[in-house]
């Protein structure tokens, strides 16, 4: 009996560390992230107290995160509403950007690559969007052409907005910042 | 009459003596699955702390051959003939060269030259986690320099330094001898590609003396 004890206890233990391992550093871990309305960042990421979550998940991959000092990585998931982006629906992202030297934003799978579109526009930077008379930002998102600044996306199924902010002092302050202060993601309509 | 109860009691025990053997192997039941449980929180804090010391599939080990020269060298396109992975969650309007450093033979320096688009420079250990991290805005007279060292480098040259006399290089001590030192590019329009790539090809990391 002492046997089938230890081997249970074994199996369990193994089993369940290995398998909860795996499942904590499969995708970005929970810890460490702060969520500013829509998006969610992992600002510890870039700096040498990064937690031991992270840094598995970033040793388990072809992975150079952005320094602290050098930007800051936004990803939305899903739009202001919570709903998962589709690439079946329209988006409007507008508003304003945190002060940054420069920045881009651009579609990506979950795995934060690029969508083979036959259009070559996968991201914008902030010298190439078209600004309205306010100089604020209004892209539009979506699978079919639209006026403006326009960022295909693929024709269905989920997709990563990612904005990226260059050499920008919120990158220590992530948690301090505001919903208002980033571009809001709004679904205008769905085929 | 007595040999008669006794007989009753062996085939049929009383209701207490299973309930006593039912709560003895319950509590068996118990005591072992929180034994297991208390080896999987251990397996999962050691698996989770080895990941990145184990781990033959981070950036440090793909990239190690990536500006040995003495220069940073362009991360290869996905499909490349070298056969180096892509660089995952890589923005796409960003030109990245790296220079993998080995602090054996000595310190690293650095030197990067400034130009019109913004650069990045960062300094990421084998194992994960950027140690030092400096933009184009920090250079002085268009040049970034600093000098990359172990700790034990790093004591020896100040105590090599000049009594009284400040130092004048930036010295960051990297607690692992190997390690990347990633140039990052924007590119603020595409055709701005050729500009960025020179200027982070141009980024020179040679053993220092």
């Amino acid at each position: 009996m002492r046997i089938l004890d230890l081997a249970y206890i074994l199996a369990l233990g193994a089993g369940l560390g290995l398998g909860t391992a795996h499942w904590a550093v499969a995708g970005r871990p929970a810890l460490g992230k702060i969520e500013v309305g829509a998006w969610a960042a992992w600002p510890r990421s870039g700096g040498r107290d990064v937690d031991p979550y992270m840094r598995a998940y970033l040793a388990r991959g072809v992975h150079l995160p952005l320094g602290s000092g050098e930007g800051l990585e936004l990803i939305a998931e899903h739009d202001d509403d919570g709903q998962a982006l589709d690439g079946r629906c329209r988006y409007r992202l507008s508003g304003a950007t945190p002060p940054a030297r420069s920045w881009t934003i651009g579609i990506t799978d979950g795995e934060g690559l690029p969508f083979r579109l036959p259009l070559e526009r996968r991201s914008f930077t902030d010298s190439e969007i078209v600004r309205p008379e306010d100089g604020r930002m209004l892209i539009v998102a979506a699978a079919t052409p639209e006026a403006g600044n326009w960022l295909p996306l693929p024709v269905s199924g989920r997709f990563q907005i990612r904005l990226r902010l260059y050499d920008t002092p919120i990158s220590t302050q992530t948690g301090e910042t505001r919903a208002a202060n980033l571009p809001r993601i709004a679904r205008l309509d769905c085929r | 009459m007595n040999a008669l109860d006794h007989g009753t009691m062996a085939a049929h025990p009383p209701a207490g003596h299973w309930r006593a053997r039912l709560r003895a192997g319950l509590a068996r039941a118990i005591m072992t699955t929180l034994a297991g449980l208390m080896l999987a929180a251990i397996v999962h804090i050691v698996t989770i702390l080895a990941v990145p010391a184990l781990s033959q599939r981070d950036a440090a080990h793909a990239y190690r051959e990536l500006g040995t020269e003495g220069h940073a060298a362009l991360v290869p396109p996905p499909g490349n003939p070298q056969g180096l992975p892509p660089l995952r969650e890589a923005d796409p309007d960003v030109v990245t060269a790296i220079c993998s450093y080995d602090l054996s033979a000595g310190p690293v320096r650095v030197v990067a030259r400034t130009g019109a688009l913004p650069l990045g420079l960062t300094l990421h250990r084998q194992g994960g986690g950027v140690i030092y991290a400096i933009t184009d805005r920090a250079a002085i007279r268009d040049v970034l320099e600093f000098l990359v060292m172990t700790e034990a480098q790093r004591d020896e040259r100040i105590a090599a330094d000049e009594e009284g006399e400040t130092s004048r290089e930036l010295r960051v001590v990297s607690d692992t001898e190997q390690g990347l030192i990633v140039a990052r590019v924007l590119m603020r329009l595409p055709s701005d590609r050729a500009d960025a790539e020179a200027l982070a090809t141009g980024v020179a990391c040679e053993t220092a003396g």
